[in-house]
């Protein structure tokens, strides 16, 4: 009987959960480049919020003893370095400092952003044309079209959510876009350091074939996005719970921030292991 | 663009987060990690340099320190050879000063029982005359008028040589 009941309710949950999570947003087509338009404004404000915090943290450092802005930047500093250090020597872990730095604070202060805060517009009935457009960029016509008149028919019905605000990380082109930076550039100080070994590295082993062309580009990525995807749906899911769904919703808010944390943790550990595999001397 | 359902990877925001990404590397370059890295380098060599000026002050203390060590033992040797020396000197010295004063009792008791003797020798020589005068007297006496002293000296005199000789 008990178990009816929450099954039930689990039932109404998830159906409530899929209306919710229907958000759409606006894109725009350049030439077959598709763009993003909520996820282009949170990168941008993610990288000027990483930007602006270092700026800040590091006016006027002292190489004496440092006051308190300076000893908390120096231990998100110290953080990076010792992670980067795990995988290589000193020289070479200070050498990438900078791309350590700005991914950690990049991945964890984006993945945060999505905790934080929910932006939504709710348009009923009719939406402009251009707008319409916006919203049905697709790969092919067909697609398009047939996205079209599921708004329409939502817009008639109970409105449509266009997403504005959230984690850039929860979008797998932004999460690809990082692991493309990552490991081009890991091949970069691989063909750098010398051509022959990275050659030699990269080609001559079916598995290392395997390893930099399909594993390493696909698992980069889409273990940062799966986590934060899941973190966004859970989040979209139990806000349309409703009272029945606040604690859960509590418990998971935090346990979102943790993970937000870790993964840009794991996406810092993995991107030094992965660059490291290219300079280091030994294999 | 790629299609997944509800998810989807748009190559035109990849290649703008690339971009936004990669202009984040360079303004964090620039405005953080360089003067990050400047100032703990700074530091490192700071904290090098006072730890080498500490080790050069440590071995130098620790020599000026062997040295005033060595100075002490020094002193504290030379000082006990002075006072051993001059406690040898003072014992010496009193030694000498007794001798001294044996040697001059000595001589002293010598000079007084040589005294003692010839005063033994002059009394016993006043007391020969004054006996002998005496004896002449008595014996002119007893003797009455003619008894010539000078005569009678030479028998009193031996006499008394040899009551002399019996004293």
């Amino acid at each position: 009987m008990l178990r009816q009941d929450v099954s039930d309710n689990l039932y109404l949950l998830m159906e409530r959960g899929e209306k919710m999570s229907e958000h759409y947003s606006l894109r725009f087509d350049v030439g077959g480049w598709v763009f993003d338009i909520p996820t282009m404004i949170m990168t941008v404000l993610t990288a000027i919020l990483v930007f602006v915090f270092l700026f800040v943290m590091t006016r006027k450092l002292e190489s004496g003893v440092p006051g308190g802005k300076q000893n908390a930047v120096e231990w998100v500093f110290d953080f990076v370095r010792n992670v980067n250090a795990g995988y290589m020597d000193y020289k070479k872990a200070m050498m990438l400092m900078t791309l350590g730095l700005s991914l950690f604070l990049y991945i964890f202060i984006g993945n945060q952003l999505g905790v934080m805060a929910n932006v939504t517009t709710l348009h009923k009935g009719q939406v402009s044309e251009k707008v319409m457009e916006m919203l049905t960029v697709s790969e092919t016509p067909e697609a398009a079209a047939e996205k079209r008149e599921k708004i329409e028919h939502e817009l008639a019905d109970h409105g449509i959510h266009v997403a504005w605000w959230k984690s850039p990380t929860a979008t797998p082109s932004v999460t690809f876009g990082l692991a493309l930076v990552v490991l081009l550039y890991s091949h970069y100080l691989g063909i750098r350091k010398s051509p022959g070994g990275w050659f030699k590295h990269t080609f001559l082993n079916p598995i290392h074939i395997l390893e930099e062309f399909i594993i390493k580009p696909l698992t980069l990525p889409l273990r940062l996005f799966g986590n934060l995807f899941a973190k966004e749906i859970m989040i979209a899911f139990l806000l349309s719970g409703g009272l029945l769904a606040a604690a859960p919703l509590f418990v998971w808010l935090g346990y979102s921030v943790f993970v937000g944390a870790i993964q840009a943790f794991i996406f810092l550990t993995l991107s030094m292991v992965y660059i490291s595999q290219h300079i280091n001397d030994e294999h | 663009m790629l299609e997944f359902g509800t998810v989807t990877l748009e190559w035109g925001t990849l290649l703008f987060q690339v971009i936004i990404f990669l202009l984040l590397l360079i303004v964090v370059s620039k405005y953080a990690t360089g003067p990050i890295a400047k100032v703990l380098e700074k530091r490192r060599l700071h904290v090098e340099n006072e730890l080498a000026t500490a080790e050069r002050n440590r071995k130098e203390s620790e020599n000026l320190l062997a040295e005033q060590r060595r100075m002490l033992d020094e002193a504290r040797s030379e000082s006990k050879a002075i006072i051993d020396r001059a406690t040898k000197q003072a014992s010496d010295e009193a030694a000498k000063i007794i001798a001294e004063a044996q040697a001059a009792t000595e001589s002293m008791k010598a000079n007084a029982s040589a005294e003692l003797a010839r005063e033994v020798a002059k009394a016993k020589a006043e007391l020969r005359d004054e006996v002998a005068s005496i004896s002449v007297l008595l014996a002119s006496k007893i003797i009455e008028k003619e008894l010539d002293e000078a005569a009678q000296k030479t028998t009193v005199d031996k006499f008394l040589a040899q009551v002399g000789d019996r004293l």
